[in-house]
């Protein structure tokens, strides 16, 4: 089971469009399938075979698989067992994963590290806040998926469901939104007002903030575009002749 | 129009139909047919984590061919879910979803299967079961998320 | 920069490439974290965390999630970072990070390039799946990751001081506004952000507090 662990880290490393995780999650479960199969060489390639097959997952909750599928072969379930299991749970764990993690931890430990860093913590305590805290979720998550999977097998959806990481995704919802807010109050009133220019940089931030707000993630490529194209009209009119340069 | 989608899609209920499809259309029930399925208490408990707040049913064909009517009758919206092509083609069969339009969300890359989308892998019996779909009345197109673009069929399998 | 400093930043590249997608994903490939590891190999952490944090800002909308395409903002960060400790000059902070904005969105096509071939590798057919294989093909994939990262930051680095050392010292903005600049394309990000969470009519009030409080935080410290 450390073994596995450990290899599931490695679970994204061969990321490709037919199998996706297909080859990590066999990888990591090879130390198992080896001791379960030592006598038996062609069942042991059966199974490295069902279980390079396609598996998408987030990878912190790709555990739950790989143990839950270490139990069923632990107790000799047939391969349609398996393969059925796998599919029906990828699902669940994608979709789970990306709310809590991606969509909800991610971002709320990074807003609050870029709201330390710019209240004035130094460079070692706004990424080591990051590092700890961030990770200490992640590793938790991690820890606790494998050992769920492995203690109940298919029945596995139970120990998900009491879990409730949907519902730790929701209640994270309102402290992203408190702390987007805390970023943007300590950006407009320090960078920004500092900036001088009579409120122009306040007023043209709020600007972007209006058109992310309404538009979402259409908005993304027009903000990274637009900064850069604005660095560079920079750069022209700071080197004409009589420019601002 | 109480059920709102028809859509084959090997992985069912998950980010693509409950991001994607369910802001876009707000399904109040998954309706999930499969012969399989239906039998498997362990699978269907897997399958309806992932639908958020929304009421799952488990059935047959033959159970789901028998309510179609009452479904379309029921205010509550509905997006009916299978996970091949066989199963929505013997939904279909004797002109059952005539005129409806059923939509191809999702069949992963397998040995032996060949690509239609990068989202679209079929075998050859897969091939069968939507002409079968087709020929019984369905408008069938493929489409991952609503904002894609909808390609039909005739554009994916020669006639 | 010293040839034992353009060396660690190439390899940092590397690694916090690695952390993205194939290995571990402690999130040391966040800019705020790749920018301070950059900072600190050559010689001024405070900078490196100075433009992680606003590469941070715009990427808080960005996530390793598997299929999709985003930027990849790990090794933009260390090629805007390391540009900016070469270059030097007033310029060097918007300079290098808009560069690695750009860099981060060639980055992102490079990953799907390099799934794409490991879709290729997986698709030979025919050979027996022993374990041996297993193992091999993950190698080959992680070793691969590691290439493109390592070549990505070494012709990001390429390119930055090639192209931006006369512009960094002719930048005729002052600071202050330099990075107020780049802040106003990060508050899109924000906004975004709000969006994902339910947008204003669901957490507005949550977002107004946040700002207040984020005021008088500043007025007070």
């Amino acid at each position: 089971m450390g073994a596995t662990f450990l290899r599931s880290f490695l679970v994204q490393g061969a990321w490709n469009y037919h199998t996706m995780l297909g080859t990590g999650f066999a990888f990591a479960l090879l130390p198992g399938l080896r001791r379960l199969y030592r006598q038996d060489p062609d069942a042991l390639e059966a199974a490295i075979r069902r279980h390079t097959e396609h598996f998408n997952a987030h990878p912190y909750l790709t555990g739950v698989a790989l143990g839950a599928a270490l139990r069923l072969e632990q107790e000799g379930a047939d391969e349609g067992t398996v393969r059925r299991f796998k599919t029906a749970v990828r699902g669940p764990l994608g979709s789970l994963g990306d709310r809590l993690v991606w969509a909800s931890w991610l971002p709320a430990v990074a807003l609050a590290s870029l709201v330390i860093y710019w209240l004035g913590a130094g460079w070692a305590w706004s990424s080591a806040f990051f590092l700890v805290v961030y990770n200490a979720g992640h590793l938790a998550l991690r820890v606790w998926g494998l050992r769920a999977g492995w203690s109940a097998g298919r029945e596995v959806a139970g120990r998900l469901r009491a879990a409730g990481l949907g519902e730790l995704a929701e209640r994270l919802g309102p402290v992203g939104a408190v702390l987007s807010g805390l970023l943007c109050g300590v950006l407009g009133a320090g960078p920004l007002a500092d900036a001088g220019d009579g409120g122009l940089w306040v007023a043209l931030a709020s600007a972007g903030f209006v058109l992310g707000l309404a538009a979402g993630h259409r908005a993304w490529r027009a903000a990274a575009v637009g900064t850069v194209v604005a660095v560079a009209a920079v750069v022209v009119v700071s080197s004409l002749p009589g420019g601002a340069g | 129009m109480p059920i709102v989608l028809f859509r084959v899609d090997e992985r069912l209920i998950h980010g693509q139909v409950v991001i994607g499809w369910g802001h876009a259309l707000r399904p109040e029930r998954y309706l999930v047919v499969d012969d399989d399925l239906a039998e498997s208490a362990w699978e269907q408990e897997l399958y309806a984590l992932a639908a958020t707040g929304v009421d799952v049913e488990f059935l047959t064909v033959g159970g789901a061919r028998d309510r179609l009517d009452g479904w379309r009758a029921d205010p509550t919206r509905s997006i009916l879910l299978t996970r091949d092509v066989r199963s929505m083609a013997r939904l279909g069969e004797g002109g059952a979803l005539a005129d409806e339009q059923v939509n191809l969300g999702g069949l992963h890359h397998e040995p032996g299967k060949s690509e239609l989308l990068p989202y679209l892998f079929v075998t050859r019996e897969d091939r069968e079961e939507l002409r079968r779909l087709a020929d019984s009345g369905a408008e069938v197109s493929a489409r991952d998320l609503p904002d894609a673009s909808r390609v039909p069929l005739a554009d994916l399998i020669e006639a | 920069m010293g040839g034992l400093q353009l060396f660690g930043l190439v390899v940092l590249g590397g690694l916090v490439g690695l952390d993205g997608t194939s290995v571990g994903q402690f999130m040391v490939s966040r800019p705020l974290i790749a920018g301070a590891l950059a900072g600190w190999i050559v010689g001024d952490p405070a900078t490196g965390i100075a433009m992680g944090a606003v590469l941070e800002l715009f990427l808080l909308v960005s996530f390793p999630t598997g299929g999709s395409r985003f930027p990849e903002g790990s090794t933009a960060t260390v090629v805007a970072v390391g540009t900016a400790s070469a270059v030097g000059g007033p310029g060097a902070l918007p300079l290098g990070v808009a560069l690695g904005l750009a860099w981060g969105h060639l980055g992102g096509s490079t990953v799907t390039a390099l799934r794409k071939a490991n879709t290729r590798a997986a698709a030979a057919p025919g050979r027996p799946m022993g374990p041996g294989r297993v193992g091999r093909a993950l190698t080959r994939g992680i070793g691969m990751d590691f290439a493109r990262a390592v070549l990505l930051t070494a012709a990001g680095l390429t390119v930055g001081t090639g192209l931006l050392s006369s512009p960094a010292r002719a930048w005729p903005l002052s600071d202050d506004r330099s990075l107020a600049l780049l802040i106003v394309g990060g508050f899109v990000s924000a906004g975004i952000s709000l969006h994902g969470l339910g947008g204003a009519r669901a957490r507005g009030l949550w977002f107004l507090t946040g700002a207040a409080m984020g005021v008088a935080a500043m007025r007070i410290l």
